[in-house]
């Protein structure tokens, strides 16, 4: 789970040994039957399906598997600029990719924090960081510091005491230090990129350590007459593929999942009520801040994600609210360079498959279910997905606890990942649609409503420790939504206010003098881009 | 500027170790000129006050408070915790350690514990507790910090204390009332309600002054005189799971090693404590009274003395659960009147520190608005049933045939919570950490591979990686930790040069 500072837990002291090119020295076999998984097949490329490839192909290659991949170049890829969070970077390095050419081959850029416009209300600009607020990253109590602002009445936006928003504002980045006492420790960092110039990097990967790529489209999904387990699919083009296990990646429609299985569906658009999206990418209009924005429109919101040759555009909507024709033109109105395709149309529905594993299928990516991109965890999700399928890679007798703990983990980061989404949209004053009016005045989940209770009396953030989104990131998008606590914590009631006051100008000036003297984002993004070329001549 | 509605005066109810730390822990708040901490306690009633053992976080405690680490070892008597001694308690004849920090390091993100597994059927791996360097300077009698070091095998160690919890409570006595704690000696003789909501207005003590306040603690022990006499919050009854419902604890002077680790031993009904601190011996028979008598009990312990004793065996009565909600109205219950586990695995402290930490973050104001209350409970609620799952493991992983107790409470129905973490582990050794629970991993690693439950398999992943290559990782570390441990100076060494307590104790004759 993401921590800040930007630390990737336990690296430290884990242990990676070199594998390349050696054999297993076979010892006595796991199983003391012959019950093994040996044959895995992945329905579906796209990010989620070479996602899965590359990681199952690295992390288990000492077990021989034959893991094949089948997709079909006829169906398309969603295939837009994608935006993460940082946790993107724990999995980049646990495939050994390296950073720079990382960057060079997916155009990526990197990513501070999401700005998000218009959201509280009109003219409303906050940035929910990567990263915790206050000068010094080491202080204790780091989680009293929205008290400390409320405690000297919150003398301008709590952002002024961000790192990561001060030089994303100013369109600068460094990486954090790995010091803990540096004061460039207290944040962490992601990256957006072109998903389609990923999966693509991701697929060149999978195939040199061994994943089969079959193109084709899949005709069959057999079933066992007792178990209801896959026992292969059947290509259109007759071609029979054996399974032991089968990763759904087909998108939405869940084609082993739900289409063979009907496992069902759990709905949530009654919380999340925007059904469709319009993509295109355009030609860049010149502002290169390491940040995604994310602004607030009549029935939706719509993207902008700069990546290094264009920018990424999109517009999530609701169709009960807005017909297609005009949530396209509310898009090309603000592209702030040339069109770069043809306008992308998608329709989803916000929820999640009742089971993500079951039997001995599972489903990573959109077949999953979806959550709209508002906080970028749409690859957070895929990569979550692989992280505890690896965690509980089937041992061939399908123990069920097994799925029942994939499930029940899965339900949970879905299910937070929801609250935390669905407080986007609530926590608003805007009145100006109908739509708006809806969210602002809906019934949220009971699993969000204490905690908004809790942080608006108390200014206290629910305790849990899993959960993507942690401690600075509920702040960040409490107090720039105007969820403003009533009190602050009682055990600042002796500071001085004054002091207060003077303490934090103090800090205010350090993070903005420090933002000031780091690089700017396109000067690192050059020497990346640089290093590289230098590299390949080499 | 001040938030008007400050609550004015906080009443602890109780002294002891729990009425002491929230005492001091709450002492802050007296700097904002409005609140004041009030605790009554009565000379009369005495505390258990006997060795107490701790778990790391007690630091964080103690750091909070501003707390020199070697001036409270030399006002307590402490010693050094670096694991817990779990002898018999698998069968008879066995022994395993539950040591601080982990075990080994993950290889290639797979756990630890998954290659020790796959190396131990094979009969090429070392006991499991070699990897752990907490527990193997244990059994060295070996304590002392190792420097950081990047990119090693090696943590930082980790560790905790024993010490005399009588005077941890008098210690914390003068840093509360230093800070302003006014402390007034009496019985409480009655509590007096609002009739219109029930709150607490004032209790009334045996010479008849009235204390009043705006938020009680209550720390009054199993009794609960606030929280359950006056408020009814109700107990929720673990003994089906925890049968053990007595205590004999005595005191005795040290005629062995000051050892840096607790030991449990099992007994027939129940197990014996051992706490050694600077100057004696803590030790304690926790028994279910159905199983054996108190007399048994007693004579159990005077048997297993590590020398004379100093005190005289006392019993205590107690029984496992917890109160059904420890926040009620405007009285919040810590330590023994919010619920008790037995000291297993030392967890008595840290349930009293935990909440008054939670009591801090959520700090009500007079309005006492309910979702700060219903998150305490949650948090509270949570956490003691971890803890209790925790435990319950110990008894029910057992292979002691033939004694009543053990024969019940391996065959009993443990909870489902439980029973989930049970079958994952059993399966292919997999172990997920729910939400903030308090013992990590490692920690449930030590005790079930400690008391035998083995899994039908190892993790898959495991056997992705050459054998060689991970019999070369695990020697390596295992001579690495040995060595590291063997660096550390003795403990009792450490202690002297270090923490001694200012003048000898003195022994009645």
């Amino acid at each position: 789970m993401e921590r800040f500072p930007d630390t990737i837990d336990g690296i430290d002291r884990a242990i990676f040994l070199p594998l390349d090119g050696k054999k297993a020295l076979w010892g006595e076999r796991n199983s003391m039957s012959d019950k093994c998984i040996t044959k895995v097949l992945i329905v579906g490329g796209g990010t989620a399906g070479w996602m899965t490839a590359a990681a199952l192909s690295e992390t288990l290659k000492g077990l021989a598997l034959d893991i094949r991949l089948v997709e079909s170049e006829a169906i398309g890829t969603v295939g837009v600029g994608e935006s993460t969070i940082p946790h993107i970077r724990h999995f980049n390095t646990r495939l050994g990719i390296n950073e720079a050419d990382f960057l060079s081959r997916t155009q990526a850029t990197f990513k501070l924090g999401i700005e998000f416009r218009d959201w509280g209300r009109l003219g409303d600009s906050y940035i929910h960081p990567f990263g915790a607020y206050g000068a010094d990253p080491a202080a204790h109590e780091v989680e009293l510091f929205h008290h400390l602002w409320t405690r000297a009445g919150a003398p301008e936006s709590l952002e002024a005491w961000s790192l990561p928003v001060a030089m994303a504002r100013r369109e600068r980045f460094t990486h954090p230090s790995t010091d803990p006492a540096s004061p460039l420790s207290g944040f962490s960092y992601a990256y957006q990129f072109d998903a389609s110039l990923y999966a693509a990097y991701l697929r060149r990967y999978s195939e040199a350590r061994g994943v089969v790529r079959t193109e084709g489209r899949i005709a069959d999904v057999a079933l066992h007459g007792e178990t209801g387990f896959v026992t292969h699919v059947t290509l259109e083009s007759g071609e029979r593929i054996d399974a032991d296990l089968v990763i759904d990646c087909s998108g939405f429609r869940g084609l082993v999942i739900e289409q063979a299985m009907k496992t069902g569906y759990h709905d949530w658009t009654r919380w999340l009520p925007c059904d469709r999206a319009v993509a295109l990418p355009c030609e860049h209009g010149g502002l290169f801040p390491p940040a995604t924005r994310a602004t607030a429109l009549k029935a939706g919101w719509a993207w902008r994600i700069p990546l290094q040759h264009r920018v990424g555009n999109g517009h999530v909507y609701c169709s009960a609210f807005l017909d297609d024709d005009a949530a396209e033109t509310a898009l090309m109105d603000q592209l702030e360079g040339a069109a770069l395709a043809p306008p992308n149309r998608l329709r989803f529905l916000t929820g999640k498959r009742k089971l993500q594993w079951n039997r001995n299928c599972v489903a990573i990516g959109l077949a999953s279910g979806f959550l709209e991109p508002l906080e970028s965890t749409s690859i957070h999700l895929i990569q979550a997905a692989i992280g505890y399928l690896l965690d509980l890679f089937p041992t061939g007798d399908w123990d069920p606890s097994d799925a029942a703990e994939f499930n029940q983990t899965m339900d949970m980061e879905y299910e937070r990942i929801r609250d935390f989404l669905v407080l986007h949209y609530h926590a608003t004053t805007r009145d100006d649609s109908e739509f708006w009016n809806h969210c602002r005045t809906m019934t949220i989940p009971d699993s969000l409503a204490w905690k908004m209770e809790l942080f608006r009396e108390r200014g206290v953030v629910a305790a849990y420790e899993h959960g993507v989104f942690l401690h600075p990131s509920w702040v960040a998008v409490y107090v720039g939504q105007h969820v403003t606590p009533r009190r602050w914590d009682p055990r600042l009631d002796d500071l001085d206010p004054a002091a207060v006051r003077a303490d934090l100008e103090g800090q205010r000036r350090r993070i903005a003098g420090l933002a000031e003297r780091q690089p700017r984002h396109a000067d690192v993004l050059g020497a990346a881009r640089a290093a590289v070329m230098a590299e390949a001549r080499a | 500027m001040i938030q008007p509605d400050l609550i004015r005066n906080v009443v602890i109810v109780g002294g002891g170790t729990a009425g002491w730390m929230a005492a001091a822990a709450l002492s802050r708040l007296i700097a904002n000129g409005v609140t004041s901490v009030t605790l009554v306690e009565s000379d009369t009633i005495g505390t258990v006050g006997v060795g107490e053992a701790t778990i790391p976080p007690i630091r964080t405690f103690n750091e909070m408070l501003g707390l020199d680490e070697r001036a409270f070892l030399q006002a307590t008597r402490g010693s050094y915790k670096l694991a817990i001694e779990f002898v018999d308690w698998t069968r008879p004849g066995h022994t395993y350690q539950h040591p601080f920090g982990p075990f080994g390091a993950d290889i290639n993100a797979v756990k630890f514990h998954q290659f020790w597994l796959k190396m131990h059927r094979e009969g090429r791996a070392a006991e499991f507790g070699d990897y752990n360097l907490c527990g193997v300077a244990a059994r060295l009698n070996r304590f002392g910090a190792l420097p950081p070091q990047h990119r090693s095998p090696l943590t930082p160690m980790s560790w905790a204390y024993h010490f005399d919890a009588a005077r941890y409570a008098r210690f914390l006595r003068d840093h509360a009332e230093t800070r302003g704690v006014v402390r007034q000696e009496g019985k409480v003789v009655s509590v007096e309600q609002r009739p219109e909501d029930g709150f607490i207005d004032a209790i009334v003590l045996d010479d008849g002054r009235r204390v009043e306040g705006e938020l009680f603690i209550d720390c009054t022990g199993f009794r609960g005189l606030l929280i359950e006499q006056a408020l009814k919050a109700g107990f929720e009854d673990w003994s089906h799971w925890l049968p053990c419902d007595r205590a004999v604890a005595v005191q005795c002077l040290n005629d062995n090693a000051i050892s840096p680790f607790t030991r449990s031993t099992a007994r027939e009904a129940g197990w014996q404590w051992r706490i050694p601190l600077q100057h004696r011996v803590g030790t304690g028979y926790v028994y279910s009274s159905a199983h054996i008598s108190d007399d048994q009990a007693a004579d159990t312990v005077m048997a297993n003395l590590d020398g004379k004793p100093v005190t005289d065996p006392r019993i205590l009565s107690f029984r496992a659960g917890r109160r059904r909600k420890a926040w009620v109205k405007n009285c919040v219950a810590l330590g023994l009147a919010s619920g008790f586990l037995e000291p297993l695995e030392s967890t008595s402290i840290h349930l009293i520190q935990a909440g008054i930490t939670k009591l801090l973050a959520l700090f009500p104001h007079r309005g006492f608005d309910p979702v700060a209350i219903d998150e305490y409970n949650r948090l509270t609620n949570v956490q003691i049933e971890q803890i209790r799952d925790f435990i319950i493991l110990h008894y029910h992983a057992n292979e002691r045939t033939g004694l009543d107790l053990w024969d019940h409470v391996r065959t009993m129905a443990i909870p489902d919570s439980l029973q989930h973490k049970l079958d994952l582990f059993r399966g292919a050794g997999r172990f997920f950490r729910h939400e903030d629970e308090l013992f990590a991993e490692s920690s449930w690693m030590a005790v079930l591979i400690g008391q035998n439950v083995m899994p039908q398999r190892y993790d898959p992943l495991v056997d992705s990686i050459p054998e060689a290559d991970v019999a070369r990782a695990m020697e390596e570390l295992r001579t690495t930790i040995r060595a590291a441990a063997e660096s550390l100076p003795d403990h009792a060494d450490f202690l002297a040069r270090h923490c001694a307590a200012p003048e000898p104790e003195s022994v009645p004759a």
